[in-house]
């Protein structure tokens, strides 16, 4: 009986390190081709494993000056927009969850329409709308573009909608009697927002901030439209699309640099993954 | 409604405000007016350097629908068969690979990483690394296995210049990219399961494949729901794939609707006509998942209070 689970487990082992060597394949192969060195065209027949290992590609793009400033931009408004977004989608999914008003029904519904419809043509007004902004007292000619700010409010504004709909799911999940408690003890709503529902909800929030990282870190089309033209305000991905240059590619840089850009999303998953929610599924912050 | 309810609900939007009316503001500004706008576009000719807006009514829907390259059908189609051969394919690789890691002892977090990493790399990324693995010539990774080391063919195969090569190419990164993110849900599912069932299924003598067939899939089923919707959807907003690396050639036979929008919006500058597509869009995705929710009768029940 023993041996038959251990000879189970090596099966499922061999299975899965096949499965997952096949979908490892392009990574091999960027991390192959990172330790090179050629001069624009890469190597014929493709390796996809390194013959020597020299980290030239690594030091040059490090020493870039403009590749620090990406990684900074890009931490910054990563973290400064996801807490936004997060704060502020708690804050509506708990109103759209919990508190009985006018057209609430309605109003969410809207807010699942807008998740259907394609959003990259939103642009057009978005840039509009930030551009006239009168901001000229503040020296700022053209409105919101080009900055920081207007880059944020976007991806606040536009990541809105999901995270509510998400999150409204589990407060909804959350028994009422919890609630009542408060209610009984002359608490209002504020008590019960930040005194049970955020606790108990800390894995789910966590879950869609992990998400909400995730999808910002790697932005390209909102951050190209919006602050492709300030050289101080670019990002990761813009960096990495530039590498790729129009004509001509080094082809180890743009894989260094991807390979690095990669590291902090790799951690956080590592750190977090034990703790999070997929899908509305698993809850047993509550038991009934 | 009697004056008690109505001063009920009044109460009701003075207790919503202050958590609504944050997200309400930028949703309004930044998400609803530009899609009224879209919309309004839609059916206008819009010129964006002068800044006049003229209504022109259908006549953006009647041309895109009628141009005589066809171009939109087979945008439309290939949606279609993206949604139709790239799903199946997730749902299935995703599921038997959380089974599979779920059923480890040992280890299960290197795969979940694994399997995860594609999900978490930008797109960007990706399709650098796609558009090499098949380029045309001999430096292509997938050109060089077929020729030179398994001789299967003898001659180069240009994938990403022709009709079915070059969607197979874009299906195959799509299932490439979202296997992961399937994985990682199904997994969340499966450790829902009791394991009791399992057990009393080994006691009557089921195997594995016995297990995943009549316990895992049965109890995942609204996970699956869950995915399938999520897939489709994602189907009619595939677009950087398309992007990358076919840019809709030959003629646009690789093409997409989202693709087509970009180009008409971006390229063409004919905003009215990117619009009807966006519209277009909408409309079907809001089809498919009513559809979609009538087929499974899964329609999720408002329990809770309220």
């Amino acid at each position: 009986m023993k041996n038959k689970a251990y000879i189970s487990q090596a099966v499922i082992w061999i299975v899965l390190i096949a499965l997952l060597l096949i979908c490892s394949v392009p990574f091999l192969f960027m991390i192959t081709n990172s330790f090179g060195e050629f001069t624009y065209v890469l190597p014929s027949p493709p390796k996809l494993f390194p013959d020597k290992i020299q980290f030239a590609a690594y030091q040059y793009i490090i020493s870039l000056p403009i590749f620090n400033i990406a990684v900074i931009n890009s931490v910054v408004n990563t973290l400064i927009a996801s807490v936004f977004v997060i704060f502020v989608s708690t804050l509506s999914a708990y109103g759209f969850a919990k508190i009985d008003f006018i057209g609430r029904e309605n109003i969410f519904k809207l807010y699942i329409f807008t998740l259907m419809m394609p959003g990259f043509l939103n642009i057009i007004p978005q840039f509009i709308t930030l551009k006239n902004m009168p901001l000229e007292i503040f020296g700022l000619e053209n409105g919101l573009i080009s900055t920081r700010a207007g880059l944020i409010l976007i991806y606040v504004a536009t990541s809105i909608c999901g995270n509510t709909f998400f999150l409204r799911n589990f407060f909804r999940a959350l028994p009422k009697e919890l609630s009542e408690s408060v209610f009984m003890d002359g608490g209002g709503h504020r008590t019960i927002f930040f005194k049970i529902i955020l606790p108990l909800s800390k894995p789910s929030i966590g879950t869609l901030m992990i998400f909400s990282i995730q999808g910002l870190w790697e932005e390209y089309f909102t951050a190209k439209v919006l602050v492709g033209s300030n050289e101080t305000m670019i990002t990761l991905p813009l960096l990495l699309q530039r590498l790729n240059g129009q004509y001509s590619t080094r082809w180890e840089w743009v894989f260094a640099a991807s390979l690095m850009a990669l590291i902090p999303v790799i951690i956080i998953f590592l750190v977090f993954q034990k703790n999070m929610v997929v899908g509305g599924v698993a809850s047993d912050s509550v038991k009934e | 409604m009697s004056k008690r309810t109505v001063k009920k609900n009044l109460n009701g939007i003075g207790t919503a405000l202050p958590f609504v009316l944050p997200g309400l503001i930028l949703v309004g500004i930044f998400v609803l007016y530009p899609m009224l706008f879209t919309i309004r576009i839609s059916f206008s000719n819009y010129q964006i350097v002068q800044g006049t807006i003229t209504f022109t009514g259908l006549d953006n829907f009647i041309s895109i629908f009628t141009d005589t390259s066809g171009r939109f059908w087979y945008a439309l189609r290939n949606n279609f068969l993206y949604a139709a051969i790239t799903t199946p394919c997730i749902i299935m690789g995703g599921l038997v690979t959380a089974f599979l890691v779920n059923n480890l002892k040992k280890g299960q977090m290197v795969f979940r990483l694994g399997f995860y990493l594609p999900v978490i790399t930008s797109w960007v990324i990706v399709g650098l690394v796609f558009k090499y693995m098949f380029n045309s010539s001999d430096r292509g990774l997938i050109n060089y296995l077929l020729v030179d080391v398994f001789h299967l063919t003898d001659h180069y195969i240009p994938w990403l210049l022709q009709e079915w090569s070059g969607n197979a190419a874009i299906w195959i990164m799509g299932i490439w990219k979202n296997i992961g993110w399937a994985m990682l849900i199904f997994l969340a599912a499966l450790q829902g399961i009791s394991p009791n069932l399992y057990e009393a299924a080994k006691l009557d003598g089921a195997n594995k494949f016995h297990e995943f067939r009549y316990i895992t899939i049965p109890m995942v089923k609204a996970t699956i729901f869950f995915v399938m919707v999520n897939m489709m959807i994602g189907s009619f907003n595939v677009f950087i794939q398309v992007m990358l690396l076919t840019e809709g050639k030959p003629n646009g036979r690789t093409s997409v609707l989202q693709y087509l929008l970009y180009d008409k919006a971006f390229k063409q500058f004919k905003f009215g006509e990117a619009s009807s597509i966006g519209m277009f869009t909408a409309v079907t995705v809001l089809i498919i998942t009513g559809v979609l929710n009538k087929i499974f009768h899964l329609e999720k029940t408002e329990e809770g209070e309220s």
